[in-house]
């Protein structure tokens, strides 16, 4: 109980988002003829703290929980347990009507920049329509800000009467991102927001993430299975592994000296775009896949793959311990 | 002495007509490659990348697309113009496919006995029970536990990485001379596709098998790949050997996509340096380079004048008439 009662000593003002052990558990059937009902547990047991500023990363592979856990700090899946608090203020409990004022404090970015956006609607809509939910500004203010902020990223006003069939995959992104901005929130989830784009494209809307931030002071939760791309844009990032923060630590350890087996793992399976060094190179390659979420396990999620477990690995699921850089791994 | 090419692609365009104009996808494009050898396709999305593999495996639907010119030769028998009937038995049994999404790749309604035995049935003669073994021993080979109990399963019961192993078991039941892999590893998770990269690998040792890996991640290349050709509208704007690619990219394009990525090997902090712009319509293409609008070497030359691919080194052709290398040299990205 020592981790929590940290975190809690840490919880002052500077913390804009906190997520304290929350589980996210989803009840199914195995389909119409199957009686038994399994419970999926998506996310089990994760917490963490975002500070105003500041970018943190979430990595892992599918299936490990990392959108789930995004959706419900936006309130959008039911919480079984935990909390999720912003700005000292618990979301995870309110109803839809209770939480919509908080809404504009914390927004979200989504993957596919082809399905988010409205396609009956032009862009100068799109982007104002967050604003006349609010409603802030009169009509005119409104528009003056819809210039204000295609402009900000990087597109021309003068194509505010467009539709979004008529932009490309990284312009729709920054009407994504404009929308996202234009109730001026504090905190902004991002799930996967460049995994659609070309790299060359991909490379001008992280840029534009890093600059928003920089002149508006966002705090970005980062989500990815792409670690070369979070290496680039958190200051501190999680791994997820079957849902559970595995590790967390700001980047600069975690790429140099990653602790847990399956960071160390992850990390030595990316290839290097270098042929020298990726010849010299011996991917520690993992046995086997994930194991599904419907089971229960006593001990370390990762035991069963992990190439250095030991006999007691599989009796108790490891506490995430120590203070800068946390793991969760008894041979750590 | 270089090993005859199984798979020789020369000058091949395809186009399409469709609602909003002629689209040319493929604008003369040549590779080749050699038994054991990987040869890495890497670009866009529309780069044409895709089309010029399909057009090998006679699987453009034409109309609307249509092969305008070029020749695609296998051990030196031409593909274009040979007949369905004839095609087939190549397509599948020297020439496998590997797609990049195996969910829908593979049927959801027929087991996967059903689909990995109507290969070897079809191309090899086998009877119900000696395909019937050849799919378990495949299945083993690609590593999936326990084949005999798996083979009665349909693909929904098996994972995205699982599904992706079958599909190369499918593809190399018939033991192909060519492989032509389109991004066989996009859509998995990074340790899975190291596996799946390893596995290849290990496959293409054992038989010699000729293998085409198309896909957009340069670290796929650098780990995979021994000669690689870059494509951008519809075009071939380099090609060279992967050591020589990596180390002395020869046009802008390239540079641009080396300079705009992400990757663990930086120093943190290192700015990206995108490549400014979106690439061309393929509809509206005019004369002069297709790179030159988002080229920051282009001079007046470029706009008006298309660059042919020219050797720039003993292995290296680029396509390209600026010499900016000499002022790229303390590295700055386009």
């Amino acid at each position: 109980m020592k981790s929590r009662a940290q975190v809690e000593s840490r919880s002052t003002s500077q913390n804009v988002l906190e997520v304290k052990d929350l589980k996210i558990h989803f009840h199914t059937t195995g389909g119409p003829w199957e009686r038994k009902r399994r419970i999926v547990r998506a996310v089990d047991g994760v917490s963490f703290h975002l500070q105003s500023g500041e970018t943190l990363g979430i990595v892992g592979e599918s299936g490990c929980g990392k959108s789930t856990t995004a959706r419900a700090i936006l309130n959008l899946v039911k919480v079984t347990d935990g909390q999720v608090i912003l700005n000292g203020v618990r979301l995870d409990n309110l109803s839809a009507r209770t939480m919509h004022p908080h809404r504009k404090q914390i927004q979200m970015i989504f993957q596919d920049p082809y399905a988010s956006l409205n396609p009956r609607m032009p862009v100068g809509r799109l982007i104002s329509e967050p604003m006349k939910i609010f409603k802030l500004y009169d009509r005119r203010t409104r528009m003056l800000e819809v210039i204000r902020l295609m402009e900000l990223v990087g597109l021309d006003p003068g194509f505010m009467n467009r539709y979004p069939h008529e932009f490309s995959g990284g312009q729709r992104q920054r009407i994504g991102i404009a929308r996202a901005l234009a109730v001026k929130p504090q905190v902004i989830i991002c799930d996967e927001p460049v995994s659609a784009l070309d790299v060359s494209i991909q490379a001008q809307v992280i840029n534009l993430l890093m600059d928003l931030q920089q002149q508006l002071g966002l705090a970005y939760v980062f989500i990815s299975h792409d670690l070369s791309v979070v290496r680039h844009i958190a200051h501190r990032v999680a791994v997820m592994y079957l849902g559970n923060i595995i590790e967390i630590a700001p980047s600069e350890l975690l790429y140099q000296h990653p602790k847990h087996p399956y960071t160390q793992a992850l990390l030595s399976a990316v290839p290097l775009p270098d042929p020298q060094a990726e010849s010299k190179r011996d991917p520690i390659v993992l046995v086997g896949e994930v194991p599904s979420p419907d089971q229960i396990y006593q001990g370390c999620p990762f035991a069963n793959r992990c190439p250095i477990a030991e006999k007691e690995c599989t009796d108790l699921k490891p506490a995430l311990e120590g203070a800068l850089h946390s793991v969760a791994c008894i041979k750590a | 002495m270089k090993p005859r090419p199984v798979l020789e692609v020369n000058d091949l365009a395809v186009q399409y007509d469709t609602d909003e104009g002629l689209v040319e996808a493929v604008r003369g494009v040549s590779f080749q490659v050699a038994p054991g050898q990987t040869l890495g396709i890497v670009g866009e999305s529309g780069s044409g990348k895709s089309v010029t593999n399909l057009a090998v495996l006679g699987l453009i639907p034409q109309p609307p697309g249509k092969i305008v010119s070029g020749s695609i030769r296998f051990r030196g028998q031409e593909l274009l113009h040979m007949s369905q009937r004839d095609l087939s038995t190549i397509r599948g049994r020297k020439i496998a496919m590997i797609f990049q999404d195996p969910m829908t790749a593979l049927n959801p309604l027929l087991t996967i006995e059903d689909q990995l035995t109507e290969v070897t049935r079809i191309h090899l003669g086998h009877d119900r029970q000696s395909a019937r073994n050849h799919a378990i021993s495949m299945l083993e080979k690609v590593g999936i536990p326990s084949p005999e109990r798996r083979l009665g399963d349909y693909p929904h019961q098996f994972s995205g990485g699982m599904r992706q192993r079958v599909m190369i078991a499918m593809a190399l039941s018939c033991k192909p001379d060519v492989l032509i892999a389109d991004e066989p590893t996009t859509a998995l998770d990074v340790t899975i596709q190291a596996q799946i990269l390893r596995l290849m690998k290990e496959l293409q040792n054992s038989a010699q098998t000729a293998i085409v890996l198309i896909t957009h991640d340069m670290g796929v290349i650098a780990s995979a790949c021994d000669t690689v050709v870059v494509m951008y509208a519809g075009k071939i704007v380099e090609q060279a050997d992967t050591a020589t690619l990596f180390r002395n990219p020869r046009h802008p394009y390239t540079l641009g996509l080396l300079k705009s990525m992400t990757r663990l090997d930086a120093p943190l902090g290192t700015k990206l340096t995108p490549i400014e712009g979106q690439p061309p319509d393929l509809t509206q293409l005019g004369k002069g380079c297709s790179f030159c609008a988002r080229c920051r070497y282009a001079v007046q030359h470029c706009r008006e004048e298309t660059p042919e691919l020219t050797k720039v080194s003993s292995e290296g052709l680029a396509a390209c008439f600026v010499d900016w290398t000499a002022d790229s040299a303390g590295g700055e990205g386009p």
